[in-house]
């Protein structure tokens, strides 16, 4: 039986090193077919502004890992809507490419439909 | 007998892995879970891998020289491991940006010297993604 594997994105994209570190891991993971679910939540939502100049703080962009997921058939991403009002962010600003954003009301309730949360 | 917490379940001999993202000495995190650890195979459970990723990849450095009446991490992990002969695995690529290689390691990347402590081993991000597969639990420390 496969798992229902959710992988929670929760940091903001350059200001600790979970948010590299946590997209790489939902990668190596989809490579080894265990393909998880995404939520961005808190700042993780952060993570899909579009227009970011990391090379200006001596930062790689985490666009590339971003686009990498559908190659990797993760073909959506959920996105905690309580988490885009508190911060003053519109679902359609975002950065959309190949990954369709799912908005979600109850991020409780989705966490809680699945078998195993990977938390970054 | 089951117990819950919120939709928590524990039933009688589960299969846990444990990923631990808080560097040592620095956070609470890091030292709860070599307490849940031990918690959980006192209570008989199984204990399939315990994944050190990001800032947890410092647990497994042999040279952290805590003060004699402070919790010894390393030490605790070290002696847990050989009881149980648990599967400690360091993240290779969060280890190398951060600095904790094997001898083979630092040879191959042509370092001064290696620190990788003995019991645990460096290993891909697949074995996150195996522990997952493979466990009843994943329960994550930091972060």
């Amino acid at each position: 039986m496969t798992k229902r594997l959710l992988a929670l994105c929760r940091q903001a994209p350059y200001g600790n090193a979970l948010a590299r570190e946590g997209l790489e891991a939902i990668l190596a993971a989809a490579a080894m077919e265990q393909v998880a679910d995404i939520l961005f939540c808190g700042d993780g939502v952060f993570q899909l502004l579009p227009e970011q100049l990391p090379a200006d703080i001596e930062q790689k962009s985490l666009q590339r890992n971003l686009q990498a997921l559908p190659v990797f058939g993760v073909e959506q991403a959920f996105i905690c809507s309580k988490s885009l009002a508190q911060r003053g962010l519109d679902i359609d600003t975002l950065v959309q490419g190949e990954l369709v954003l799912v908005p979600v009301d109850d991020s409780a309730a989705l966490i809680a439909s699945y078998d195993s949360v990977l938390s970054f | 007998m089951p117990r819950t917490a919120g939709h928590f379940t524990i039933r009688p001999r589960m299969k846990f892995s444990l990923a631990v993202y808080s560097a040592p000495h620095s956070a609470q995190a890091a030292a709860s879970a070599l307490r849940f650890a031990r918690a959980l195979l006192h209570e008989g459970h199984e204990l399939y891998r315990v994944f050190f990723y990001c800032d947890g990849v410092h647990i497994g450095s042999s040279l952290s020289t805590p003060p004699q009446d402070e919790l010894d991490l390393l030490a605790g992990w070290q002696a847990l491991q050989q009881q149980h002969q648990l599967d400690l695995v360091v993240c290779i690529a969060a280890a190398q940006r951060r600095g904790v290689l094997s001898d083979s390691e630092a040879n191959r990347l042509e370092k001064p010297a290696a620190n990788l402590a003995p019991g645990f081993e460096l290993a891909g991000l697949g074995q996150l993604a195996d522990a997952v597969a493979q466990s009843d639990r994943l329960i994550t420390f930091g972060g």
